[in-house]
């Protein structure tokens, strides 16, 4: 062996020397449950005595399930939509707000908020803005403008478009600020250039920022997607699933089934379809980015 | 009581050993777990106090409220259970169906005579066997803003009509006289989570002269939800919702959202349990509110009956001392302390001891001799199937789906919850053929 490839091996070596703390925490608190839940996926759980192999029986009652089918249309739509209306919404507030002057500064780090404030938290501001009686802030604020007030988060028929527009709120800074780095990275000379070729505003943005942004596009609307398929907390704490399971998705299911009917079995099987589902989407999208690297 | 006790309690409980040259060979602190919040908390640690004043062992109590069936699942899941956890009687065929539970023999259970038969039947698993100690019960009575009636000159209702009625007038007739429209009529906690919608929509089903399933031959049981009783009690529950005389978020509310509603001045009507009574005191005075029977519906005016067991559980090192410690919460000491230790934490409701009377030891409190007889009267608890909690969690889906929407069908939604019901009793084997 090569002076260099010893020592590139024992920088390898060391490398791992360091990760094997996290590695070995990892195992015990992350990925062991997660085979035991693989495992408890193909029998009937009863924990003061012997589990009963039961096969794919579990799978087949969760797919078979139409409760948990429409959990599931529930969470493809709100995982889309929350990831794609934030998206759209936060490339406009980061246009406004690239640059570099401290006013500018100021306004970044104050949107930046709700990105960092707990979901119980901001589930709770929701459930008092979304009050719904002419009470109710929102409500108001629409009386003004001569609009009925809106039952919100108390109807089967607005109430996943509210959750959706809560969530909406609290993912836009985040998109935003990846947007703000995105921006920076653009190569000044192409706007120079579109300049000097006499591009209007619009013809500048299309041909120049949209496709200098498409990997910061990508990442965001790729990790939004995967976060919205594993929501929870924004569902439990404000509807439960309810009203009339307009708002029941994936987890909120696996919930009721693991904590509430103690079915560790049904509960398992349904989380491990979903941890495929999530693996799948995040196996594409490192396969993507490697590919081009 | 803390860990820090621990060297003087059993330094207490070697003393004890060798005076009396008693049993208690484990010294080590008995681990309780309870579903109660902060001043229930409280309560719980001054019954620990006696129980350890008196045998000389210490316990190590464990609360938690809201995520407490997640906690009691986590705990199941690694086999870290306590000694005893004190639960709900609906709860049993739930803990039964994970074989976490011990059996308890009746007989050795100290001062067993004292507890009343109907609470030893709520202990008691389809097989006749024991498989806890009850600790309390306590029935749904209904709570009116006696001030804002007093205000309006409203007699108190007898019917379920005079209900609807005293809703329309609480919320259009400004019974807070603030000038604004900001009152309601009726408080509903109709939330899926928990089962809340289930829960709080049965006693209405019972009043109506229906029921959720129907014991039939062999202990089975047969799916009755889609009776014409079903659907008036539906019916009845989801008027308030749609003539908007029920709270605005009814639809998603738990009892933590709900509770507030009536002590706030949101609403003037709760259907609810009496551990409101000691908060309701606190928060808005003995004066300003009545507790009355839920007026007789078509059938009767049952209420739902439940209450809590202290369950011992199977993994136990100590069973006897579990047992003993059960044995205590049951005792007329450990009732009393529980019922009046902290005002609004009682954790004991009505008592389970004959020899403890729930309005006496409250200083004759006539709100408590009202429960009590409803409780003797009218107290119903759940359907007696292996495992009610699925079940709860099932109707609690279904129930919040026909109340969410005005327009829907209700014989319809319930024929298919019906059929959803017969499959779960399928699945723990006692469908009626």
């Amino acid at each position: 062996m090569t002076t260099a490839r010893r020592r590139a091996a024992r920088e390898t070596l060391v490398a791992w020397a360091f990760l094997l703390p996290a590695l070995l925490a990892f195992a015990y608190f992350k990925f062991l449950p997660m085979l035991k839940g693989i495992q408890f996926s193909f029998y009937k759980v009863n924990f003061g005595g012997e589990n009963t192999w039961v096969g794919w029986n579990n799978f087949r009652t969760v797919l078979g399930d139409p409760a948990f089918r429409l959990a599931i249309w529930h969470t493809v739509v709100n995982g889309i939509a929350v990831a794609v209306i934030s998206a759209a919404i936060a490339l406009v507030v980061a246009l406004a707000l690239q640059g570099g002057t401290r006013s500018v500064h100021f306004v970044r780090s104050a949107i930046f908020l709700p990105a960092v404030t707990s979901v119980a938290i901001v589930a709770e501001i929701f459930k008092l803005l979304y009050y719904p009686s002419a009470q109710g802030p929102l409500n108001m604020l629409l009386g003004y403008v001569g609009i009925a007030p809106q039952p919100f988060f108390s109807s089967p028929d607005t109430a996943l478009a509210s959750l959706i527009g809560m969530q909406v709120w609290k993912a836009v800074p985040y998109d935003t600020a990846i947007f703000i780095a995105g921006l920076a990275t653009i190569n000044r000379d192409l706007y120079d250039a579109a300049n000097v070729d006499g591009a209007s505003p619009w013809q500048r943005f299309m041909n120049v920022t949209l496709p200098g942004l498409a990997p910061t596009l990508t990442i965001i609307l790729t990790l939004a997607i995967i976060r919205g398929f594993r929501v929870f907390t924004e569902v439990y704490t404000t509807t439960g699933g309810g009203p009339g399971g307009a708002t029941d998705v994936v987890m909120t299911r696996i919930y009721k089934l693991g904590f509430e009917t103690f079915d560790y079995g049904l509960a398992s099987a349904a989380s491990t379809l979903m941890f495929i589902v999530t693996a799948v989407l995040t196996s594409l999208y490192l396969l993507r980015t490697w590919k081009k690297t | 009581m803390k860990r820090s006790q621990l060297p003087s309690a059993r330094a207490a409980a070697l003393l004890s050993l060798a005076l009396a040259g008693t049993a208690f060979a484990q010294t080590a602190p008995l681990k309780v777990w309870t579903r109660s919040n902060g001043p229930a908390q409280d309560t719980y640690l001054a019954i620990g106090k006696a129980y350890q004043a008196k045998t000389g062992q210490a316990v190590e109590f464990t609360f938690a409220f809201s995520d407490f069936e997640q906690r009691l699942a986590r705990a199941i899941a690694s086999g870290d259970l306590p000694d005893v956890v004190v639960n709900d009687t609906a709860q049993l065929g739930n803990l039964l169906g994970l074989g976490v539970l011990a059996q308890v023999d009746r007989n050795k259970v100290a001062g067993n005579k004292d507890i009343v038969d109907r609470a030893w039947k709520s202990a008691q698993g389809l097989d006749g066997k024991y498989y806890g100690v009850p600790s309390s019960t306590q029935v749904f009575e209904l709570f009116i803003r006696k001030d804002w009636r007093t205000k309006l000159r409203l007699p108190l209702p007898r019917t379920w009509e005079d209900v609807t009625r005293m809703a329309q007038a609480f919320t259009t007739k400004d019974p807070d006289g603030n000038g604004k429209n900001d009152t309601y009529g009726f408080i509903i906690p109709g939330s899926t989570t928990r089962g809340y919608a289930s829960w709080f929509v049965s006693s209405f089903i019972w009043q109506a002269g229906g029921d959720f399933v129907q014991p039939a031959a062999n202990g089975t049981f047969k799916a009755t939800l889609d009776t014409p009783q079903v659907a008036t009690a539906l019916k009845y529950v989801r008027s308030f919702i749609c003539n908007k005389t029920a709270q605005p978020n009814a639809i998603n509310a738990v009892t933590a959202d709900a509770t507030p509603g009536f002590y706030t001045g949101q609403a003037g009507m709760y259907f609810t349990g009496p551990y409101n009574i000691g908060l309701f005191d606190k928060e808005l005075g003995k004066d300003k509110y009545d507790v009355v029977a839920f007026p007789k519906g078509p059938a009767n005016a049952d209420a739902l009956a439940e209450g809590e067991n202290s369950y011992i559980m199977k993994a136990s090192k100590q069973p006897q001392n579990a047992l003993a410690f059960a044995a205590f919460l049951a005792s007329p000491e450990g009732q009393k302390i529980g019922m009046t230790f902290n005002q609004d934490g009682q954790v004991i409701r009505l008592p389970i001891n004959r020899k403890v009377d729930a309005a006496a030891v409250r200083g004759g409190d006539a709100r408590w001799k009202t429960v009590q007889a409803l409780y003797n009267k009218s107290g119903h608890a759940v359907p007696n199937v292996p495992n009610w909690a699925p079940i709860r969690a099932l109707t609690g889906d279904g129930f919040n789906r026909i109340l969410a929407r005005c327009d829907s069908n209700v014989e319809q939604e319930l024929s298919a919850l019906n059929t959803q019901l017969k499959a779960e009793l399928t699945t723990q084997k006692v469908l009626a053929k």
